[in-house]
């Protein structure tokens, strides 16, 4: 494809582009460049030049530092119901959000115009922050060489629909015919390809393509007029090839034994007991019980239980706790966070001691330390916080077995479906959607619906015992909330053993 | 009406139209806004946002799809609407998907909702970090030597939109609206460290508490959650905080939309007509209230917007049933979601009530937790105050409430005379009795 007819196409249809990609059944689009570099400049025209001009707007009244994030995110969803896939819903987002950083103050601005007009008011905005007389000058930036953790062979855009409606249809087909008891099934295909830049005044120029999608099947089964419904998903920073027929057909079989199981399920206790966590999924544990706490922004003004507690030991020695850029296609996996720093492996806890927080650029400048390369945003109307990626348990020496056989009673957790901890407390829940009861050592009869709390700390010091299965989350549909700013993330832990946490039954 | 959103609009379903859509309807948004916060006696954050979005619904060939852009270049525009159309053209079919009859358009309320501010244009930098600087000034001083840290913003915006449909609907609004939240994080026993928050938001400035007001209750919630214990399990009554109820109505209210019922998923689909909680409790949801923060003459489906009573007396009245759910089920549509809901206060307040129990928990805030809209089981962590002889003794935390909701509401036993002012659900603090919290 020719360079000069495409952006001439461009500059009258910039976004004629991305509705095309919504999903479109082929066409020009198809043709568009999968590889993450110049992506802006070829399609928007953003040149080096343009962001030196505006970087020195946000920096007109001082600072120390600032950066462009533009943003070209393209977002599909395949929706069936009632056994069709009968409706589609497409977003395009474009823009760029600029800041201005003066030691922990933040100016920020955006535009959805990616015209030097509108960028250059934006960059003003973002520089009232400071307030002093003499402008900082941008560093010369240079492009940051990145790993490639999740490429994307062919677009999201460049599958043709008549790819995706049968696969999103066999769902249906493969479910009711795992059961006569199922009623109803849903199921959704989104996917997202993300295209950012990040431009900043101390010398950095990255760019990314972060793919994210998900397949979900949820179904609804009804036996002797009760009715009960589950669901499951596979998902990840995947090719469109991932979701292959094997895969819809274990997707299915998850999803209706999930409903069908809870047609049996008893009462949940109530109170204080043991509780073995299932491989998987169930790491929103960690997220919630000590992921949070452990972001920078929350220690650096001492509001996180945690603040005072690096170097210190939390957790037996087995205890090894990640969070980590680098694993290949997870929902948090990063090549580079939205700051421009690099995506990397950051030690949480190591060996029982606590080791480091998650930082951005402000909090790594208040610490004196490097950035981990968690400086996170949803898109470019948002500000930079320090998040979570994947997060995860390194396994142990038990068996899965031998963990659950050492409860004489307690509950044993196989899914959960969300979670929210307050940081200052560190207390922390979350809500079981599939469960069993442990009884003499043995999983018994099947719970569900049921609230579990603990307090971070508290359940750090009691892991103890771990198994050698750790698994990662399957599913790419996790988001995690904070400061009203949602982004994917990861988790995973191997069956464990936490030897008290709070149970909200009903059968006190 | 914008004129200049409505001609864009009106210019987008006549591109439809064009690109072979046999029906579309389009809604564009547009939105400034502001927000100062500060922390440490120096701004935090100040950050000056100008969206604007164009949605449209493409109905073609008996198919459906919907697509939102945020560029509204006529050039770009033209290829989004024909691509959607193209699109739209590959689902499967749904006999089901149309524009409302227009029918539904009609009777539409010409009333001033007053959803606007006269006085906005003339807030000015200056007085929103005046704003921001006196919520924090107050936390701090009334947190007193707990205080480890305080955050105080003010937001304010103004947001226009317009709905225009192919087949003859035409409306808009505009609405402004300022808000104030602080929130304090306190040194407690060890390392806990509790944070507690207040907030208010309004669309006049003038219904807007002062900022020092925000700021001292913020403190006050906070110092409040000092010295928290879990207490042993035990059936208690409970007071639910007027701000705090959303979380729990929000689950019963689940189980009254369209789609759940349709597609099976709702514990309340056969209820219509019976009794699902004591007759404390009257659900209204509100649309014409003036100055209400969901206020709004028509919904997302262009159809009239009328005050309906959801729950009267403790027996379902109606569902929550739009244009495309009311057809596949074949039942006359409502409405697609509340506007305000407002549940009607009663005479006595919080303390007073409190003094006649005796014994029970207030609860102030929520953790985890969910609502299965299925079955009704729900299991939520509590946080808040147990009090006896009917003064708050001990701050409690950890603890949790759980049940099925066809049980729970009947188990309400009065209202407090005390509705949340800065949402759209006005909610008073509600009281039940014999509920098992669990602890220890």
């Amino acid at each position: 494809m020719q360079a000069v007819s495409r952006r001439s196409f461009l500059k009258t249809s910039a976004l004629g582009l991305a509705s095309g990609a919504l999903i479109l059944d082929g066409g020009w689009l198809s043709h568009a460049n999968g590889a993450a570099m110049d992506y802006f400049a070829a399609e928007f025209g953003i040149s080096d030049g343009l962001c030196e001009k505006v970087l020195a707007k946000a920096l007109a009244r001082g600072g120390d530092f600032a950066d462009l994030f533009f943003e070209h995110t393209i977002s599909n969803y395949l929706i069936l119901e009632d056994g069709k896939v009968n409706r589609a819903y497409g977003e395009v987002a474009l823009g760029v959000g600029i800041r201005t950083v003066k030691g922990d103050q933040v100016g920020y601005g955006y535009t959805q115009e990616l015209e030097e007009k509108s960028m250059l008011a934006a960059a003003a905005t973002a520089a009232t922050i400071a307030d002093g007389t003499t402008a900082t000058l941008p560093v010369k930036f240079s492009r940051v060489s990145l790993a490639d953790r999740y490429p994307l062979k062919k677009l999201y855009s460049a599958v043709p629909l008549s790819d995706k409606l049968p696969l999103v249809q066999s769902a249906n087909d493969k479910c009711f015919a795992l059961s006569g008891e199922i009623i109803k099934v849903n199921a959704t295909l989104n996917d997202q390809q993300k295209r950012i830049l990040i431009v900043t005044s101390d010398g950095v120029k990255a760019e990314d393509l972060q793919p994210n999608s998900f397949l979900a099947a949820s179904v609804t089964a009804e036996r002797n007029g009760r009715r009960e419904r589950a669901g499951y998903n596979f998902g990840g920073r995947r090719e469109f090839s991932f979701y292959t027929p094997a895969l819809v057909d274990e997707l299915c079989k998850e999803a209706v034994s999930r409903v069908l199981v809870l047609f049996d399920a008893v009462k949940p206790p109530a109170g204080e007991m043991p509780v073995v966590f299932g491989p998987g999924v169930t790491g929103i544990l960690l997220h919630e019980a000590i992921g949070h706490g452990m972001e920078a922004d929350f220690n650096r003004k001492k509001i996180s239980t945690f603040a005072t507690m690096i170097g210190k030991k939390v957790a037996e020695p087995f205890v090894n706790i990640v969070d980590d850029a680098t694993n290949e296609r997870l929902p948090g996996s990063l090549n580079v966070d939205d700051e421009g720093t690099p995506g990397q492996k950051t030690l949480l806890v190591e060996n029982g001691i606590l080791t480091s927080y998650l930082h951005d650029k402000i909090s790594a400048r208040h610490y004196r330390v490097n950035s981990t390369g968690s400086g996170r945003r949803q898109s470019y109307e948002h500000f930079v916080q320090p998040r979570m990626r994947n997060t995860y348990m390194l396994a142990g020496p038990a068996s899965p077995e031998e963990v659950i056989g050492s409860v004489q009673k307690g509950i044993y957790i196989k899914d959960v479906s969300n979670g929210q901890v307050k940081i200052g407390e560190g207390d922390f829940a979350f809500y079981v959607s599939q469960g069993q009861m442990i009884e003499d050592g043995k999983l018994t009869a099947p719970i569900k619906d049921v609230n579990i709390m603990g307090n971070g700390p508290k359940m750090l010091a009691n892991i103890t015992m771990l198994a050698n299965d750790l698994q990662m989350n399957r599913g790419g549909a996790g988001m995690c909330g904070k400061g009203g700013q949602g982004v994917p993330v990861g988790f995973g832990q191997p069956t464990c053993r936490v030897q008290s946490l709070t149970v909200g039954g009903t059968q006190a | 009406m914008n004129k200049e959103l409505f001609d864009l609009a009106s210019w987008a379903i006549e591109n439809a139209k064009k690109a072979g859509a046999a029906a579309s309807r389009v809604a564009i948004d547009r939105e400034r806004s502001v927000e100062i916060s500060y922390r440490e006696h120096k701004p935090e954050n100040i950050k000056e946002a100008a969206k604007r979005s164009l949605s449209i619904e493409i109905f073609a060939d008996g198919r459906f799809s919907g697509q939102t852009t945020s560029d509204l270049r006529k050039k770009a525009l033209e290829e989004f609407i024909a691509n959607a159309v193209r699109t739209t053209r590959l689902l499967a079919e749904d006999p089901y998907r149309s524009l409302p009859d227009p029918h539904y358009y009609q009777g539409r309320s010409t009333a001033d909702l007053q959803l606007t501010d006269p006085a906005y244009s003339g807030y000015t930098p200056e007085e929103r970090h005046k704003t921001a600087r006196a919520m924090e000034e107050a936390c701090l001083e009334a947190g007193g030597d707990k205080v480890i840290s305080v955050t105080a913003q003010a937001q304010d915006g103004e947001n226009e939109s317009v709905l225009l449909a192919s087949n003859g609907f035409e409306g808009g609004q505009s609405s402004t609206f300022y808000a104030g939240v602080a929130s304090m994080t306190a040194q407690d026993e060890g390392e806990r460290r509790p944070n507690g928050y207040h907030y208010a938001v309004a669309i006049r400035r003038s219904e807007m508490p002062g900022p020092e007001e925000i700021g001292r209750t913020a403190a006050r919630n906070t110092l409040d959650l000092l010295g928290a214990a879990k207490i042993k399990t035990e059936t208690l009554p409970v007071i639910i905080r007027n701000q705090d109820v959303s979380r729990v109505l929000s689950g019963l209210l689940a189980a009254m939309y369209g789609a759940n019922i349709q597609q099976k998923r709702s514990f309340l689909a056969d209820k219509r007509g019976q009794k699902i909680a004591s007759e404390v409790l009257t659900v209204i949801d509100d649309p014409l209230l003036p100055g209400g923060l969901g206020s709004r003459t028509f919904d997302n489906d262009g159809m009239a917007a009328r005050r309906r009573i959801m729950i009267d007396k403790g027996v379902l009245n109606e569902f929550f049933v739009d244009w495309y759910y009311s057809r596949k089920l074949g039942w006359e549509p409502t409405t697609g979601g509340p506007a305000n809901l407002l549940i009607p206060p009663g005479s006595r307040s919080v303390a007073e009530i409190m003094q006649e129990l005796g014994r029970g928990i207030y609860i102030t805030g929520f953790i985890g937790g969910n609502s299965n809209s299925t079955t009704g089981d729900s299991s939520i962590g509590i946080l808040g105050k147990l009090f006896e002889n009917g003064v708050p003794v001990q701050s409690v935390a950890e603890m949790n409430i759980a049940g099925n909701h066809l049980e729970f509401w009947h188990k309400l036993i009065e209202a407090a005379n005390d509705p949340w002012p800065y949402s759209s659900w006005r909610t008073p603090s509600l009281v039940f009795k014999e509920v098992v919290v669990s602890g220890v």
